[in-house]
């Protein structure tokens, strides 16, 4: 293909791409004309850096490799690869078979050159792409700087770097060009957003009741709506949330079927964007668009709609949500609180809260609430201890906290305790503390600390009829 | 010793003839009668309660695997769009970790046959870190293939290893081959136990296989414990964008066992009943303990196996059983059961001298009698078992509150104190009360129930009611004369004072109808239930029929380690059983005696002192306790201080203190 028509091509696929297309297609389009021996493409994620690449590459034909970076596990895995891979390129573009023996290992940077050099010699331009190098996992410390210097040795190879930020601190080597993709501003994002506008009408109207409802018809509103629709997400929710191009469309995705269910319910007509705002303004108000959820089904946003008048609705169907699927046993649940309150509170209190025998708990721990609020206020502000990481506790004070909580002190010292203490901690809901020798289940004066917030300590305590909130020192709220 | 560092302590030898003094008691073996034919009988008893443990599993789980199958045959990726998530399952299997990996390989059988799909689980402990993980995940993928094809593996692969780059054993270019030979429609990974894992670990784990998602058709699983929105918690947001799909939710444990009771304990044709003590024992550790499925059967084998074990006269339980099978030794034990003397005795009471007589002589009889009686007892259990699960039924269309469960219901029955119990009462009660609108459905119920040998006609109720039904022409249903409703309260004033008065309403002919209808069918069931809940241990022959000592059974299920050993250090004479430690020579506490073992003597010092221990302090305690008389010789002393430290440090009972050198740290307390 000649350089225009790959450039034609390439701005109608990828538009607002302008001038790093051009930038690139001048290095890479033509065969015989020399491409920089190294080159870095950097840009925020979701901004065409290695869609443009490959497209551009494929289009060339010219002979080119690309590896994500991220699915080599190690540095060594990386090298293997781009052998590999480059083998497997070369037999795709030339006639005969590469003879493999002679590759059969590269161990490090060095034999990577040695492979390479020998691979290319007597041939034409070849291009290796590395995308995400930033991100390779147990790169070696030289890998960079090492890649800069490939051109003194092999000259007929070019190498492009796709990362996230500028690679000027470590490649060591002066004049390197850079790509640079900027992310998207807001008119070329509803640009390209608004090249595949979504249908209203899922099912088109019946064609006996709207006769004049062509399916043109039908396109051009989606585009209408849609167009005013992602500039209304955009300025509402995506501005703030997430401006780029992947995000932005997941969101305008997620909110648009709740947003045109009025129009196929037939209670408005398509153009009336207006009242449809009006009328949906609450998708606009919540986070609900724009978190990342696994289970996208039991998604809240359409049932939303029905309950507009009062807002605590969709509020106690989260909190609904968010209580235990599955019941623990009985036990387990006092355990789990013991460790809660072992972990936030400090173990001098451990007298006043736990003792049963003395009758003056209450007035010492008034006294302390209001020693530690009026005092301290004056000095520095006291973050509330929930809030705080929990901090660690030996193994006997949870069980002595447990033995505390519970009415019937005649709980066997049974095995199953222990039993249930191992099960918490594989759920991670009880957590080893680090530290030398926490890795020895055995190690004696062993310090745990808890997986969990107060939120679900509280929903435990309320399961078994203890208000967890009166055992904390400080108090809650 | 001053001047030395160390020295080899060298014990005074005992004399060889003497024998030690503290030695742990040991009795010999009573021999075991017909312990094959015990074996055998308890083989074919639990062989048949296995299969019905099974079949209630697998129908319990049935659903939920069929949802997860069928998930993962819709879950197509799309060649065309290469950005979409990898399909998704949250298996949320619930707190009972052990019962996961049975479920697991339940869902891989069945997800293997009914869909095209390879299936690997990977569990915490073989993946610490993505590398292992990863070699993990190629090995058992690719190694599933028949032996057919492994040869061509191993010729393959040879073959590139001679010839060019080999690929790395965690590269997923081993799946990449294995999946163009063989074409699997999807790979699917399930991950047991999700929050054991590193969330560093997953999180990679994801990003990877979403990047070859495009040449691989992964369906991720993920087992978990707590909750589906604890998981997302811990996810990157990044992550989860790459994650797509649905939540299931497995059968909650606390109802598998439910069913579980009702199949195997309070079913109707069990040979082998597990009495109320032992059953209640055995939901109660569910419920507060464990949530695990697993552990209801072993205890419920535990249970069985003990019962042919240890019980001679269990032998009678074997069906088929002649005559000549059962040795003397079997008769000689039934006749001595508290169950037979109390027999014996009413038969005396009733003056039968002569049948008495021949039962205590000839085996012949008395086999022709167990025989009989052991049907008799068999029927009656069930019976009983019948009528419990009639009373749960009646219970549960009346929509009682609070909601009794068929296990409680079966334990009190099986304890003999339903009739009469404020539940019975209750219930019976509201049998009366109820209206036609709840009764329907309940007759109907019990008519398609058809229980066997039901003493009820249900039919015949039913088809009257449905009479009585079709005439009604008011608008609400009929209602009994003890319906609240029929009751009016009427209050006067008298002299300042209130007078309630109750007043029933005038009855219509078809609500009076409707009430005798409601009166006979309270007359047959409380007939029914008062005939049905016997007492079961008061059968002759019970201690045969059911299994009922908590003895074995805790200490096998229940251990109690730290108690154990805290009591054994603390009063060493409990398991010792010496002469000279006899607590009850003192005056009821515990006294420290020279003549207890040296661990002992510093565990209970141990016990009165505080966190913080002086070791000077315990050493001069200790040796006055050991009070030798001649002070020059230490080194025995010394030795035995040393040693029981050693103990307690090897115990985890104490520590060395960093901040004072001269002390150890207390870190464990007793009776926790």
């Amino acid at each position: 293909m000649l350089p225009d028509e790959i450039l034609d091509t390439l701005q109608s696929q990828f538009p607002c791409r302008e001038s790093q297309i051009q930038q690139l297609t001048t290095f890479y389009s033509e065969h015989h004309l020399p491409s920089p021996p190294l080159l870095v493409a950097h840009g925020l994620t979701a901004t065409g850096k290695s869609s443009i690449i490959k497209s551009l590459l494929e289009l060339s034909s010219l002979p080119h490799t690309i590896i994500r970076c991220r699915e080599c596990i190690t540095g060594r895995h990386l090298l293997e690869r781009i052998v590999a891979s480059s083998l497997d390129a070369l037999d795709a573009f030339g006639d005969e078979k590469i003879d493999r023996r002679r590759y059969a290992r590269t161990e490090n940077l060095s034999s990577l050159v040695v492979n390479l050099q020998r691979l290319l010699e007597g041939r034409g331009k070849f291009v290796l792409v590395l995308d995400g190098i930033d991100k390779q996992r147990e790169a070696p410390p030289t890998m960079m700087a090492a890649l800069g210097r490939f051109r003194e040795v092999i000259p007929n190879l070019s190498i492009i770097l796709i990362s996230s930020l500028p690679l000027t601190q470590a490649l060591y080597t002066s004049s390197t060009p850079h790509v640079h993709f900027v992310p998207y501003p807001r008119s070329s994002l509803l640009t390209i957003i608004s090249t595949k506008p979504p249908k209203i009408f899922l099912t088109p109207p019946s064609a006996d009741k709207f006769p004049d409802y062509t399916s043109e018809l039908a396109a051009e509103d989606d585009a209408w709506l849609w167009g005013r629709f992602t500039a209304a997400v955009y300025d509402s929710l995506s501005k703030h949330t997430g401006r780029d191009l992947v995000s932005f469309r997941m969101t305008a995705m997620k909110l648009w079927r709740a947003f045109v269910e009025p129009i196929v319910a037939g209670s408005f007509g398509t153009r009336d964007f207006s009242r449809l705002m009006v009328n949906r303004r609450h998708l606009f108000q919540g986070e609900e668009g724009v978190l990342d959820r696994i289970i996208a089904s039991e998604s809240p946003l359409i049932n939303a709609g029905s309950s507009l008048t009062s807002s605590a609705a969709p509020l106690t169907a989260k909190r609904n949500m968010r209580t235990l699927a599955h019941d623990l046993p009985y036990y387990t649940k006092h355990l789990l609180i013991a460790a809660y309150l072992a972990s936030y509170n400090p173990s001098r209190t451990d007298v006043t809260y736990f003792m049963k025998h003395t009758d003056k708990r209450k007035n010492k721990r008034r006294v302390h609430h209001a020693a530690s609020t009026g005092y301290t206020k004056a000095k520095h502000r006291k973050i509330s201890r929930h809030l705080l990481t929990p901090s660690p506790f030996p193994l006997d004070r949870l069980l002595a906290i447990f033995r505390a909580l519970l009415d019937d002190p005649n709980v066997p010292q049974a095995a199953d305790l222990y039993t249930q203490i191992a099960t918490l901690t594989s759920m991670r809901l009880l957590v080893r503390a680090g530290g030398a020798g926490s890795a020895d289940a055995l190690e004696p004066g062993a310090k745990w600390r808890v997986g969990f917030g107060w939120e679900y300590a509280r929903g435990l305590g309320r399961s078994v009829g203890l208000e967890v909130g009166e055992y904390l020192v400080g108090g809650v709220d | 010793m001053e001047y030395e560092k160390c020295y080899i302590y060298a014990p005074p030898e005992p004399s060889s003839e003497e024998r030690p003094l503290k030695r742990p008691r040991t009795s010999k073996s009573h021999s075991q009668p017909q312990l094959p034919e015990r074996l055998s009988a308890y083989r074919r008893i639990w062989t048949q309660q296995e299969k019905r443990i099974q079949q209630t599993l697998e129908d319990a789980d049935s659903v939920t695997q069929e949802k997860i199958v069928r998930f993962i045959g819709a879950s197509t990726p799309s060649e065309k769009e290469p950005q979409t998530p990898i399909p998704t399952g949250l298996v949320v299997a619930g707190p009972s970790i052990a019962s996961h990996g049975s479920f697991f390989s339940r869902l891989g059988q069945s997800i293997k046959s009914e869909t095209n799909s390879a299936y690997t689980v990977l569990t915490s402990g073989e993946c610490p870190n993505l590398k292992t993980l990863l070699k993990c995940l190629v090995k058992k993928i690719t190694s599933r293939t028949d032996d057919g094809d492994e040869d061509g593996d191993l010729h393959h692969s040879g073959v590139s290893a001679r010839k060019g780059p080999r690929l790395l054993d965690f590269d997923l270019g081993h799946v990449q081959q294995w999946q163009n030979k063989n074409k699997t429609q999807h790979i699917v990974i399930a991950i047991q136990d999700t929050e054991a894992f590193d969330t560093a670990v997953l999180v990679e784990l994801v990003d990877i296989i979403y990047s070859w998602l495009d040449r691989l058709p992964f369906v991720l699983l993920f087992g978990i414990a707590t909750s589906a929105e604890n998981f997302e918690d811990r996810m990157s947001g990044r992550s989860l964008r790459y994650l797509d799909g649905q939540k299931f939710d497995v059968t909650q444990s606390d109802v598998i066992i439910e069913k579980l009771f009702g199949a195997t304990l309070a079913s109707t044709d069990v040979p082998l009943r597990i009495g109320p003590t032992l059953s209640h024992r055995l939901l109660d550790r569910q419920k507060d303990h464990v949530q695990n499925v697993q552990d209801f059967i072993d205890g419920l084998k535990y249970a069985y196996m003990s019962h042919f074990y240890a019980n001679c006269p269990s032998i009678f339980l074997d069906e088929g059983l002649l005559f000549n099978d059962v040795s003397s030794e079997s008769f000689e034990a039934l006749r001595n059961l508290p169950s037979f003397r109390r027999w014996i005795e009413t038969m005396l009471e009733n003056g039968n001298a002569s049948d008495v007589r021949i039962l205590l002589e000839s085996d012949q009889s008395l086999y022709e009698k167990i025989v009989e009686h052991v049907g008799l007892g068999q029927a009656a259990m069930a019976s009983l078992s019948q009528a419990a699960s009639l009373f749960h039924v009646v219970r549960e269309n009346l929509q009682l509150s609070p909601p009794v469960r068929l296990s409680t219901i079966w334990t009190r029955a099986a304890a003999g104190d339903i009739i009469g119990s404020p539940l019975f009462r209750e219930t019976m009660l509201s049998v009366k009360k109820t209206s036609s609108d709840r009764l329907v459905p309940l007759l109907l119920f019990l008519k398609e129930l058809d229980v066997e040998g039901s003493p009820i006609d249900w039919d015949r109720f039913y088809q009257n009611l449905d009479k009585l039904v079709q005439e009604h022409a008011g608008s609400g249903p009929l209602r009994s004369q003890d319906d609240v409703r029929n009751d009016s309260v009427r209050t006067t004033v008298i002299a300042q004072k209130v007078l309630l008065s109750k007043h029933k309403a005038t009855l219509s002919a078809q609500d009076k109808a409707y009430s005798d209808l409601v009166a006979r069918l309270f007359d047959e069931l409380d007939k029914y239930f008062t005939s049905a809940f016997i007492d079961p241990r008061a059968l002759f022959l019970s201690e045969v029929l059911m299994y009922d000592l908590k003895s074995p059974h805790t200490e096998v299920f229940q251990p109690k380690p730290r108690f154990a050993i805290e009591r054994a250090l603390a009063s060493p004479h409990d398991y010792l059983g010496c002469s000279c430690c006899d607590r009850s020579q003192g005056e009821g506490e515990a006294i420290l005696a020279a003549t207890q073992p040296a661990t002992a003597i510093l565990y209970q010092l141990f016990l009165e002192s505080g966190v913080l221990i002086n070791a000077s302090d315990l050493w001069s305690a200790f040796e006055a306790i050991i009070g030798e008389d001649n002070q020059e010789d230490e080194s025995r002393t010394s030795a035995l201080i040393q040693r029981a430290l050693a103990e307690l440090r090897y115990l985890g009972l104490v520590k060395p203190s960093r901040k004072n050198t001269d002390h150890v740290g207390k870190i464990m307390w007793k009776g926790l």
